[in-house]
């Protein structure tokens, strides 16, 4: 009988395994997913298909563009670079595959059982776990279910991973496609689009509401917008896509916008239209568990299910599908499990798109500040006007704090520009200590750094930016 | 060596305790055996006294929190009288500055720079404003909005400092102040309203002649101060004469207990004894045992106690009758509350030179008023008299006492 048995090895699950093993607690994970060679994969979305193998195109595709077309700004003069693409993908799925390993290694070390199967949620204490037809009853005091999510399939739209292809094939692609269509302009359409464009596609993102980026600050979607259109990404708002037909080497995409219908073909067409949980054959009849009506498991804020001893954790329940959230659930999960306090700050978890420029944010924005009725005031730096982003030549975006007007107490911070996850994250650390924007003000900031534009736009807040003229209050 | 100060072991009667005050700080120098920190519980003050010679290194629980039975108040260095004090921070020899070093604060945890700044600028201590933030940390927030709540109507300019401000609520600019009520002012009401709802309480008056006790008293009040080292006063004749009535009538000494009467084979008499901190109720155990000069050298040890807030809570603990003095202050005549769960208690008042018929003449005699409550559902009417009579006649022939009839 084990103490935890988790489902799913990735951000919320191998980690919530790990702490739980730390905790004295004996512990099992389930993983059902297997590599082409037929290889036990751990680490889920994050590291296969996700964040890892993502931000590796990413880095790559930016020093492939940087030469192209920045190393002559700096007076480095080349002959146009090679493109090796597939070289490209190898150094990403060996990054990927040092870290599922890492995983494998990190359970051995925190005696971690990792079990290979599909799970099924029997009651509060069995799981069946389904391997090649031959299934096994897992008996445990608690389960976590933590069985991640997947890319969403339209009708419209249909994937087949050849032509049309969801984030996952997007992240495969053997060459270059000439032209590229996204379908949604999220965090997923704009980072696959950028690494594609970088790389040479001509990228059309079709996004079917008229918002760009709306939970993001307006002002920073706008600049966004304007900056990623410069880019190549050509971001078409307001377009439903009726139907895609692929024939042997393109795409033909019909849509309808405000004038009217109109069509693009595309060699390749990515579909990043959002995640849905996963719990496909997740839950047996008797598990006392059912599902809210767009798919999740529903829990409370300690992410306790409806049954006692069952918990679920990550993209599986509601919140951001994000991995950092995921971990962070699953951590707190099993110190609850192990009778410890544990809680999570959802006010606090950080949104990054990591194109670049950077975006991200943490906190409430002005949209959400003035239709709840806080009075607040704001502090913004422009990065053109920081040393250190300029002698770097990336001087587009800006820092913007906000902060309470009577207590001066931190309630958002919004970043567009360079190392903009790494800014905010440090407003994510004051934040979680209750700061005020004086309180940052009054805290020194190497020099030169980017980050010194959070130190000044904190300062603004109260009128006391210093290398930038204050606004009048 | 450093040692954990807990705070005494309550009685079972007793849920917890509120740190009264700190008499010595951290980092003060204290005396084995001297008095650091006073407890206020419900009963009484509780005093928590150094084990060794040394220094309170850290305060766990400042005033006000509440404490349980035998829990980690602070902590403790013992020292031998020729080392140094080794806490470098708090030297207690030092000059005092006027500026404090940065983290002066009693708290491991260090507020942010904004807090620090706030703080300062309008002089208040941390320990003054309840923090929000992680581990209790003060906010910025926090310090604004305490300065808001301190601040009279207007707002105030910055410069001003709004230490000490009172919480004022005063709509029409009338001063009025709140302050919480203390602990033993609370049990006080609790209990004082308790009883007036879950007895049947009334009240039996009667009259005394305490002119043989005066002429008693300036007879032999000499004699007995050289004998017995305490004045001869009228409460120890009271209380005799209660016991005396109370072995007459058992019923009076008994109490209810849910569905049961329960008569108590002994008399232990509370006396109420007003301090500054309230009314106190220190028990005479067995005074049926007790002559009348030990009676009134327990009340004279009782009052010293009581006056210094010492009365342990043994002293205070049970009762089967209780004495109540309204005279000391010159009341004429009141109607005494009972001190659940007993059934009766004797109010004393002041003593009154007034006429009165005396075999068939006015003549004027030291007269004081008696009032005895008492709980209506096991006392009756007739018993109750008899039992103020028994009394009255006691202490207008005290040579009763003598023959013990």
């Amino acid at each position: 009988m084990y103490d935890v048995v988790i489902i799913g090895s990735g951000p919320a699950g191998y980690v919530a395994a790990i702490r739980a093993s730390q905790l004295g607690l004996k512990t099992a994970c389930i993983e059902k997913s297997f590599d082409a060679s037929g290889k036990a994969q751990l680490g889920g979305t994050c590291l296969n298909v996700g964040c890892i193998p993502s931000k590796a195109l990413l880095d790559s595709s930016h020093r492939y563009s940087d030469a192209l077309n920045h190393f002559s700004d700096h007076g480095i003069e080349i002959s146009p670079p090679k493109l090796d693409i597939v070289k490209m993908m190898a150094r990403k799925d060996q990054i990927v595959s040092q870290l599922t390993s890492g995983v494998s290694g990190l359970f051995k070390a925190n005696k971690v059982t990792p079990i290979f199967g599909s799970a099924k949620v029997l009651n509060s204490n069995q799981i069946e776990v389904s391997l090649d037809g031959n299934t096994e009853i897992i008996e445990t005091k608690n389960i976590v279910i933590a069985s991640g999510s997947s890319p969403i399939n339209i009708p419209v739209a249909p994937i087949d991973q050849q032509n049309i292809v969801d984030s996952t094939g997007a992240l495969e692609f053997s060459a270059v496609p000439k032209t590229l269509g996204i379908i949604g302009a999220g965090v997923i359409g704009l980072e696959l689009g950028s690494v594609w464009a970088r790389l040479g596609s001509e990228v059309t993102i079709l996004e079917a509401m008229d918002d760009f980026l709306p939970m993001a600050d307006q002002k920073i979607s706008k600049d966004v917008l304007r900056e990623f259109n410069k880019q190549g990404l050509n971001i078409n708002l307001g377009c439903k896509v009726t139907s895609a037909k692929p024939s042997a080497k393109n795409v033909k995409v019909s849509f309808d916008t405000k004038e009217g219908s109109s069509e693009i073909t595309v060699n390749k067409l990515i579909v990043a239209v959002g995640r849905k949980p996963n719990t496909e054959n997740l839950l047996g009849e008797d598990s006392g568990l059912s599902l809210d009506e767009r798919g999740f498991i529903p829990v409370n804020d300690f992410c306790e299910t409806s049954v006692k001893n069952i918990w679920a954790a990550g993209d599986v329940v509601r919140g951001p599908m994000l991995a950092h959230k995921a971990s962070e659930e699953g951590i707190m999960v099993v110190e609850r499990i192990a009778g410890k306090h544990a809680e999570m700050h959802y006010d606090l978890v950080p949104s990054v798109i990591y194109t670049h420029p950077e975006v991200a944010w943490v906190g409430k924005n002005e949209a959400e500040l003035t239709e709840a009725g806080v009075e607040f005031q704001t502090g913004s730096f422009p990065f053109a006007a920081s040393g250190r982003a300029l002698a770097s030549g990336e001087s587009t975006g800006f820092v913007k704090v906000i902060a309470d007007k009577k207590t001066d107490t931190i309630l958002g911070v919004h970043a567009f520009g360079p190392s903009a996850a790494d800014i905010v994250q440090q407003g994510v650390v004051a934040m979680e200590f209750g700061a005020s924007a004086e309180d940052l003000g009054l805290t020194i900031f190497s020099h030169p750094t980017v980050s010194e534009a959070l130190h000044e736009a904190a300062m603004a807040v109260n009128g006391q930016a210093i290398h930038i003229g204050n606004r009048k209050k | 060596m450093t040692t954990e100060i807990k705070s005494p072991t309550f009685p079972e009667s007793v849920a917890d305790g509120t740190i009264a005050n700190w008499v010595k700080q951290e980092g003060e120098p204290v005396k084995q055996d001297e008095v650091i920190a006073e407890i206020e519980t419900d009963k009484v003050v509780l005093e928590v006294v150094a084990p060794f010679d040394g220094i309170i290194v850290k305060i766990f629980k400042p005033a006000g929190e509440v404490v349980q039975s035998a829990e980690l108040i602070a902590q403790f260095e013992q020292q031998t009288a020729q080392q140094e004090p080794v806490n470098e921070a708090k030297e207690p020899n030092k000059p005092a500055v006027t500026s404090t070093p940065v983290s002066s604060s009693s708290d491991a945890k260090e507020n942010g720079p904004a807090t620090k700044k706030l703080l300062k600028e309008h002089n208040l201590k941390a320990e003054e404003v309840s923090g929000s933030g992680k581990d209790g940390r003060i906010t910025k927030a926090d310090v604004v909005n305490h300065l808001e709540d301190a601040a009279p109507l207007s707002p105030a300019p910055a410069t001003q400092s709004a230490l000490a401000a009172p919480k004022t609520s005063a709509p029409s600019g009338r001063h009025e102040e709140r302050v919480p009520m203390s602990r033993l002012r609370s049990t006080i009401a609790k209990r004082l309203l308790a009883v007036k709802q879950e007895t049947a309480m009334l009240t039996t008056f009667n009259e005394v002649n305490l002119q043989p006790i005066k002429d008693l008293r300036a007879k032999f009040g000499k004699d007995f101060e050289a004998e017995h080292g305490v004045k001869l006063g009228f409460m120890g004749f009271f209380v005799l004469a209660a016991v005396h009535a109370l072995k007459k009538f058992p019923v009076v000494n008994a109490s209810i207990d849910g569905s049961d009467i329960v008569y108590h084979g002994y008399q232990d008499v509370g006396v109420a004894v007003s301090t500054d901190r309230g009314l106190v109720v220190p028990v005479i155990r067995d005074a049926d045992n007790l002559g009348l000069a030990d009676v009134e050298k327990s009340i004279l040890d009782y009052s010293i106690k009581a006056k210094d807030g010492k009365l342990s809570m043994a002293d205070m603990e049970g009762g089967t009758f209780t004495i109540s003095n309204g005279g000391v202050f010159g009341s004429l005549l009141s109607t005494p509350i009972l001190n659940a769960p007993q059934t009766a208690i004797l109010g004393m008042h002041t003593i009154q030179d007034r006429p009165i018929a005396f075999n068939g003449e006015v003549v004027i005699r030291p007269m004081m008023y008696l009032a005895m409550s008492y709980d209506h559902r096991l006392l009756d009417g007739k018993e109750a008299v008899a039992f103020l009579i028994a009394i009255k006649d006691q202490l207008e022939s005290p040579e009763k006492l003598l023959l013990n009839i």
